[in-house]
């Protein structure tokens, strides 16, 4: 596969509210960030695979604007093993902290959709 | 080694950015006893948009060159941020000791100013990771919004607390209060720290350094005979690059410097002070834990425990670190760099740690930690 080709299946993907990750044929690392080869071992076997969306917060951190609104920022990991930036929604009253469960859910961000995750 | 050095930072700098750097390296060739014919090799490594107006210099060591007139035998682009200068010192010590120059310029710094005060980031070609697309796009502040999820996961994994981080920066101001080159010198406590606003939870406004504009220039050469300074030697080096986005790490809460430290593999009770960047305070105590002066998830109680200022049984940014002068052109490396020679040459007025012959010095770059320098300096006997 072209990079390009991986690139644009994520945002293909993304479109359809799939969340997209990698795995290496080879060494069966998961990751997220699109490459043609494995981060890992170097092998250029790899496999998009879809996520089913649930996860955990890994880390994150409210960044407050000048208004005092605040937006949640941080690192989930998928239970599929691999972790991913993005920004984190607090629905329901659900309020975020490490270790929390969350699944993906995707907004619109610059006339595309992107995935972004709510704490459940 | 290093004959001549010098920082010029300011607040907001009227004129451009070379100008900024004439300045600095007039000031480091006077020291030195040299002049502009001398220089043989460039390093360079210059922020983003500092130089004339917002333009970017593709080739730094080459344009400087091609301004002031020099021809260098060697030129050196080291572009992985704040510690890039710790490592140009490194390859130009290599350099003249193989012989390939005899008087070699580092230079970093850029002026900034116009990108810190206007309200959007010039929308520009250069990218700063292959997944920019993918991670750049969320509501984010990088690199605060990313040191201050480490800040958050270290309290939650060890119960750090946000009066221990505040503790460096108390004990930084201190450094500070007689430091000429400090922009904040006014004593503060604990409470201050803590009254401060949140910016990026659980990091507060005085956890975080303040970008300036500022050049720092560092004259590496054989000829000693006409500077005063000491011939100050590398004692030990190593640098550690993890270039993965750090959410692919094992865990965000390490940083390359307990590769880059293991390499330099220096004895840290010679140590007289270190120099350890300071873009956060967590910063600080990230690298007093990669290091090796204390267990990981123990560096907490440690700040509670020990005196960090120039006075104390632990100094730690003896001049108040770049939390206190300002970051140049978002990048700190200079501000200890210059410290530690000024530590080095008894030239610290009103913060010098006595008796200080080795310096260690770790330095952290780009937006999310992923480039560690380690660098001992002292004379070798
Ligand atoms: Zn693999």
């Amino acid at each position: 596969m072209r990079d390009e080709e991986v690139r644009s299946m994520y945002f293909k993907y993304f479109q359809e509210e799939q969340l997209p990750f990698i795995q290496c044929g080879k060494c069966g690392h998961k990751f997220f960030y699109p490459r043609v080869v494995c981060p890992k071992c170097g092998s250029s076997d790899i496999k998009i695979g879809l996520s089913e969306g649930l996860g955990k917060i890994f880390a994150m951190t409210r960044i407050y604007k000048k208004d005092g609104s605040y937006v949640v920022y941080g690192i989930v990991e998928m239970n599929e093993g691999f972790r991913m930036y993005a920004n984190i929604v607090e629905e329901n009253g659900n309020t975020a902290d490490i270790g929390k469960k969350v699944k993906v859910i995707f907004r619109e961000i610059n006339g595309k959709k992107y995935p972004l995750f709510a704490v459940t | 080694m290093i004959v001549g050095f010098s920082g010029k930072l300011y607040k907001k700098y009227e004129k451009d950015g070379i100008e900024l750097l004439k300045e600095a390296i007039d000031e480091a060739l006077e020291m030195a006893g040299l002049t502009y014919s001398d220089i043989d090799g460039i390093m360079a490594n210059i922020g983003r948009g500092s130089f004339h107006g917002n333009k970017t210099y593709l080739n730094p060591p080459a344009q400087i060159g091609e301004y002031f007139g020099i021809k260098p035998k060697i030129i050196d682009h080291v572009q992985y941020g704040g510690p890039s200068v710790l490592a140009m010192i490194y390859r130009a010590y290599k350099a003249i000791s193989a012989g390939d120059a005899d008087t070699i310029l580092c230079v970093q710094g850029g002026k900034i100013s116009h990108i810190r005060d206007s309200n959007q980031f010039q929308k520009t070609d250069i990218i700063d990771s292959p997944f920019d697309d993918f991670i750049k796009v969320y509501d984010q502040m990088s690199p605060i919004s990313d040191y201050a999820m480490v800040a958050y996961r270290h309290s939650k994994l060890f119960g750090t607390t946000d009066e221990q981080r505040a503790l460096v920066a108390v004990m930084q101001r201190y450094n500070a209060i007689n430091n000429q080159k400090a922009m904040f010198r006014d004593p503060i406590t604990v409470k201050d720290v803590l009254a401060s606003r949140i910016v990026s939870y659980p990091l507060h406004l005085l956890e975080i350094v303040y970008p300036i504009d500022g050049f720092h220039v560092f004259v590496v050469s054989k000829r000693t005979s006409k500077s005063a300074l000491r011939n100050i030697d590398i004692l030990a080096y190593g640098e550690a690059h993890w270039p993965n986005p750090p959410a692919e790490w094992d865990d965000i809460i390490y940083t390359p410097t307990i590769e880059s430290a293991k390499r330099a593999s220096f004895n840290l009770n010679r140590v007289d002070a270190f120099e350890l960047y300071d873009s956060f305070t967590i910063t600080v105590m990230l690298q007093m834990e990669d290091i090796g002066l204390v267990e990981k998830g123990k560096v907490g109680h440690f700040v509670e425990s020990h005196d960090l200022t120039y006075k104390g049984d632990v100094p730690i940014n003896t001049g108040g670190g770049s939390l206190n002068t300002g970051q140049p052109a978002y990048m700190s490396g200079g501000v200890i760099l210059e410290e530690a020679l000024l530590q080095l040459n008894n030239m610290a007025n009103g913060h010098q740690v006595s008796d200080a012959n080795v310096i260690f010095l770790n330095g952290i770059g780009w937006w999310s930690r992923r480039h560690t320098v380690t660098l001992v300096l002292g004379e070798k006997k």
